[in-house]
Parts: structure tokens; sequence; C-alpha cells
């Protein structure tokens, strides 16, 4: 009878073990830093843990907890921490795409970070981005462009298509060459329905060189401020996409590849263009390329002097359980230092703007460049741009389109799409 | 200690945690569902049940993913049952290669989902899958398909994923079903001169009514909320044409930050679920006496 006791209570201290949060076992203090990213790929998620190094070697009493969530472009982290704030649950510190639309769509569980922000050096645009409301919220630390058309140099060259393209008509013409010599001119890569989100980068960088597109447009349809079913440049981009679909510029199995076998394509001498922001860069010579020898990029036919871009950032949530811990987190990730040690092997570009430039490949070289020179006009991407449900609603939107390219229902579903955004 | 204590100790763990991680959060969505919830802040003001009017009047890929939800769960009930039947029926029969056959029919069981949408990605693939390269290579050409990739073939290759995936737990049951027959029937059976098609047909099918609704309950209640197997292959798409309430709903929640509208969604799918468990139990009950 005395060991049916004893299991007896067994069972109901486990259960009640069970049932007893963690939070209230483990005691808050500040000597730990719980971090939530997405960097899990080879080279990033060495980069980042570059810069666990670097915080741990300026607070070596700090414990870091990092806790990488893998998948959807960040779309599974997000959904993670939206379920850990609502929960009172919140991490010390998270990345988020950084620009107007992804931070307004988070504002209200984030803390002004503006001390801490206080006067980074970065052009006035990317400061414009993270203002919500008069206060920062996140502390970029590498930034991305996304209207860049990559090339496999050998196959260019073997075709002799001249570099830059910079109209819609060159590019159909270099597509046609390339076509015609067999191989797949524009290579898309949209992953089984996951990834359809991609497709609206490909958009965006026909909508910047639309003739009645262009950056003031596509700032103000990220805005809300549109009207697709009348504004033209919507329909002359999804023109452009149907030209390159119904000419069979594009290979027809995008929908089963995911982005980086889409850019396995060039690798591979099948695919001779691929249009991606410039994380591609990072694929590709991850195997094996040679950054400006094998492979090379020009910005999207027709947007030269145009950078498109969003940016990756730690936020500090409310509620978070070492706010000591996270700041200082936060201090060092505004340091030219952390993202010295970060962007190059991440294959990424520093948003500082005295950031050291000495280490970075060819590419990223001009890539900074480009960010860096005042005429150059700087324009958020549909990554962080307009709210965040925009590639969910938009990725389903252009997943039908690529399908079935009837550009007066594509305006039509278009012009729904933006409709049901909560603006 | 009293008898009817120790059963309260023993109960108290699966009541407090299918209380809680059940019945509370079933409670806690539908009051949800009824509340005007849109980005991180929480809830709002309550709306009644204008999320549910909204999504049935409006949301047009809402009816699109229950429409989806129970053409899925029909078409992958009408094909798994009989197959389950007929290879439970073949293992039964004692054929040479049944070993061989069991496993090829259970293997698949015991697959977790992402690894079989992994799979199942690159055989349905269209230039370089197994299933088109396949036919290419046997001279078939013309009867490649894009599969998963097409609006018009999502849907067929998710039943295809679907039959496949449980199908071995439907000849798994029924196998199961099959040997509880009596052998006393079944020999009056062959004693009136019965073949052994007539013996199935008469004798044995008749009587696999309990696994037959065991069958059908359990499948049912997968295909109903399956998401998994969805995400990782098709992810709902092209466009919205294998979008199913579980990705929907997952979709409107975390994708969009229409949290209120989500919780609807999961209401719907809970009430759709117990449309199946109330007369399954009823039934369960009303045998057993």
């Amino acid at each position: 009878m005395k060991s049916k006791n004893l299991l007896l209570l067994l069972v109901f201290t486990l259960s009640i073990a069970i049932l007893v949060p963690s939070a209230v076992v483990s005691a808050a203090d500040d000597d730990k830093l719980v971090v939530y990213h997405w960097w899990t790929a080879g080279g990033e998620k060495e980069a980042i843990d570059a810069v666990f190094d670097l915080y741990n070697t300026v607070y070596p009493d700090i414990e870091i907890a990092e806790n990488p969530v893998s998948g959807g472009g960040g779309g599974i982290m997000r959904s993670k921490i939206k379920t850990m704030i609502m929960a009172g649950n919140a991490p010390d510190t998270f990345q988020i795409t950084y620009g107007s639309g992804m931070l307004e769509s988070w504002v209200s569980v984030l803390q002004p970070i503006d001390d801490i922000w206080d006067e980074l050096p970065v052009p006035e645009k990317i400061k414009e981005m993270g203002t919500i409301d008069g206060h920062q919220y996140g502390i970029p630390l590498n930034i991305m462009r996304n209207n860049c058309l990559w090339y496999n140099k050998d196959l260019v060259e073997e075709l002799g298509i001249e570099i830059p393209l910079t109209s819609w008509d060159e590019l159909y013409a270099a597509c046609k060459k390339a076509k015609e010599a067999g191989y797949i001119p524009y290579a898309v890569g949209a992953g089984s329905g996951q990834e359809f989100w991609l497709a609206s980068q490909i958009f965006q960088s026909f909508v910047l060189s639309a003739p009645h597109g262009g950056p003031a447009y596509l700032e103000k349809l990220y805005n809300g401020q549109a009207n697709p079913s009348e504004d033209k440049a919507i329909r002359e981009a999804l023109g452009a996409i149907k030209h390159m679909i119904g000419e069979g510029y594009i290979n027809s199995d995008y929908a089963a590849l995911t982005w980086d076998k889409a850019a396995d394509l060039l690798v591979s001498d099948k695919a001779v263009f691929y249009q991606m922001g410039d994380w591609a860069k990072g694929h590709l010579t991850a195997v094996g390329w040679k950054s400006g020898v094998d492979f090379n990029y020009q910005p999207s036919p027709g947007t030269e002097g145009v950078f498109s871009l969003h940016l990756d950032c730690f936020v500090f949530p409310q509620g978070a359980p070492h706010p000591t811990s996270a700041k200082k987190w936060l201090h060092l990730l505004r340091t030219a230092e952390a993202e010295t040690v970060f962007c190059p092997i991440k294959g990424a570009t520093p948003p500082r703007l005295d950031a050291f430039t000495d280490m970075y490949d060819v590419i990223s070289q001009d890539i900074l460049k480009d960010f860096r020179d005042p005429e150059t006009t700087i324009v958020e991407s549909a990554f962080a741009g307009p709210p965040e449900a925009w590639l969910d609603v938009f990725g389903r939107m252009f997943s039908s389109f690529f399908e079935n390219p009837d550009v007066d229902q594509g305006v039509k579903n278009f012009a729904n799409a933006y409709k049901s955004l909560n603006w | 200690m009293k008898k009817s204590v120790q059963i309260a100790f023993f109960l108290l763990p699966a009541v407090v945690l299918v209380g809680i991680f059940v019945y509370y959060f079933a409670g806690w969505s539908a009051w949800a569902s009824m509340m005007k919830w849109e980005g991180l802040s929480g809830f709002g003001d309550f709306v009644g049940l204008q999320n549910y009017i909204h999504l049935f009047t409006d949301d047009f890929v809402f009816r699109k993913g229950l429409t989806n939800t129970l053409i899925l769960s029909g078409a992958f009930i009408l094909v798994t049952l009989p197959l389950g039947l007929l290879n439970a029926i073949l293992i039964d029969l004692g054929l040479k290669g049944k070993k061989a056959f069991r496993l090829i029919f259970l293997l698949p069981l015991s697959f977790s989902f992402v690894v079989s949408a992994t799979m199942w990605v690159w055989m349905f693939a269209p230039k370089t899958g197994t299933i088109n390269t396949i036919l290419r290579g046997i001279g078939l050409g013309a009867l490649t398909q894009p599969w998963l990739t097409s609006s018009s073939q999502s849907l067929l290759g998710l039943v295809i994923i679907y039959v496949w995936q449980f199908s071995g737990f439907a000849t798994l049951v029924y196998f199961a079903g099959i040997s509880s027959v009596r052998t006393e029937l079944l020999e009056a059976a062959e004693v009136d001169g019965a073949t052994t098609f007539q013996k199935y047909l008469r004798v044995v099918i008749p009587l696999q009514k309990i696994p037959t609704f065991t069958v059908l309950f359990l499948l049912l209640m997968y295909a109903l909320r399956v998401f998994d197997l969805v995400w990782l292959t098709t992810g709902g798409g092209p466009g919205y044409s294998s979008e199913l309430l579980a990705t929907y709903m997952w979709r409107v929640a975390f994708n969009r930050n229409q949290f209120a509208d989500g919780a609807a969604i999961g209401f719907v799918m809970f009430v759709l679920s117990a449309l199946i468990v109330i007369p399954f139990v009823a039934k369960m009950r009303g045998d057993s006496r």
C-alpha cells in the first residue's frame, strides 16, 4: 500500500510540475540574453555567431541563449515570436526585417530605442524607414539590395549579350537570344507555393522600371496610397511578366524550385539571368562560384540609380526579461565593428556610412558604392515597405498570375488583394 | 487510500491537461473569434458573430478552403477505405510475397509527414521528379503532368499523398477486423459450399462495420485538420487551389495578423470535428450496450 501511495504522490507531483510555467521556476536576471533570429543557413549562421562572439568578448558575464528558427524568410520565427509575446514570454531581442511597413506591424509590442539609435550614421532614408511616430525601434545590421539581375558571365559572353541591359526591350532581346541558344533566359524559383512571396520582388523590379512606375510610385504603392485598378504601372508591370512567361523566358518548373535551386540553374550553365536580391550572392559563392569572375550582377534593367532595399535589424520588445543585456546587445550592433564582423561573412553590406569597406568583394563594393552615392534613390522593398501581410497576400495573388497570366484578371486580383490589407 | 481517491489521483493529470489544452483553449478561441483583434496589440471590442459573417459572406478564400477541405476529405476517404479493405483481404488470403506486400503498405505509416512531404515534392517535380522521369523514360512523355505546381492538379496530388500515407493504417485496422472473424462462421460458409470470393463478400465484409467506422472516424479527423503535409508540399497553392481550412487559419492569423479571423476559422474546424466525433461516440455507446 505504501508503494502505491508513493506512486500516486509521484504522479501528482509530476502533473503539478508540468503545469507550473517555467518562467516561475527560473528567476529573472540580467546575466542572460535571449535572442531569436532566422540565420541558420551556411554563411549567415557563421556571421551571426561572429557577432555573438564579439558580444561575449565585450560582455563575458552575459550568457547568450540563442534561438535560431529557420524557414519562410523569417516568417516561421516571426510567428513563434508572436505567440511568445502574446503569452507574455517575450525574448530580449529578435531579428526582424527593417522597413516602415514591417515595423509599423510590430510597433505595438516594441519599445522605442531612440537613445541607442542616436545619430546612427546611415542615409536619411534609412532613418526615415525606421521612424514610427517619431521614434526608432530597430538597429539595422545589414542591407539587402533587391533590384539585382544576376548573370552567368560565360553564357552572357558566349551569347554576345552586352551588359548592362538598360530597358525592357534590351532584356527581352537578351532573353530571346538565350532561348534560341537553348538556355533558360530568366530563372525563377518559387518553391512549391511556399516561397511565392519572392514573386513580389520580381514584380517590384518591373514596377520600378515601368513607364508609369518608378521609385515614387512604388513608395505610394507600399504606403497604401495607390489605386491599383486604375494605375497604369500595375498593368504595365504585369504585362511585362506576362511577356516573359508567354515567350517562354521563364523556366516552366518555377513553382517546383526554391529560390536557391533556381540560382543553381545559373551555376549549372542552364540559365543566363536570375532576378533576386543580393542575398543570392551568398548562395552563389557558397556553392563555389567566384564573385565577379563566374557571375556578376547589374541593377534590374531600367532601375539604374535606384536602390530598392530592406535591412535586417534587431528590436527591443516590451516585456524583455533582461532589458540591460538587450540594450547592451543593441548598443553593440550599432557599431561599425559589429557590421564589419557580420557583413563580410554573410556576404551582405553594412548600413553605416562609416563602416570599413576593404574586406568586401567586388560585387559588395559596387553595391556599397551605389548605396553611399548621394545621387542614388533609395526605395523600400516589398519585404518590409508594405505591411507584414503583403508578402502572404500578394504571394498568393502572383502565384495565380504566374500560372494564368491574364493581365485584366491580374489587375483585378491585384486591386482586391491591395484592398484586403489593413492600411 | 480509498479507491475513489486513487482513481481521482490517476485521472487528475489527464483531466487537468485535457481541460486546459483542449477545452479551455477551444473556449478561448471561441471567445477570441468574437472580438475585434487585428495586429499584435490584443483584443479590441466585442463584435459578436461579425467575424464569422465576414468569413462566410466576404471571404472567398475561406469558402474555397472549406470546400477544398471537404473535397479532399471525401475523396481521400472514398479511395482509402476500399483500398485498405482490399489490401487486408489480399494479406488475409496468404498469397506469396505477403510479407513484402504488407511492408510496402505499412511503411508509409511510419514516415513523418515532413519526410513524406519532402519525398513527394521530389517525386512530383515537373522536370526532375521521379514520376515524370519514369513516364518519359518509358516513352509516355505525353502523359507527364505539372502535378502539385498546377492549380487544377494540386488537390489531386494531395489526395494521392494522403492515400499513400494512410492506406497502410486502413489496411492494418481491416486486417485486425478480418482476423477477428470467428472461424466457425467461415467454416459454416464453406460447408454451405461458398467460394472464397463469396466467403469474403457475404461473411467477412459485412462484419467489418466497426473497423470501417473506426477508420472512417480517424481518417476524417486527420483529413480535417491536416496542416503539415499540405504546408510543405503546395503551401495551399498555386493560387488558392489547395488551400485548406488549417493552412488558411495559419495564414490569416500568423502571416496577416488577423488573429480573430484565425480563431474563427479554428472554431469552424472544431465544430466540423465535433460533428464527426459526436455521432461516432453515440454510435459506439449504442453498440456497446
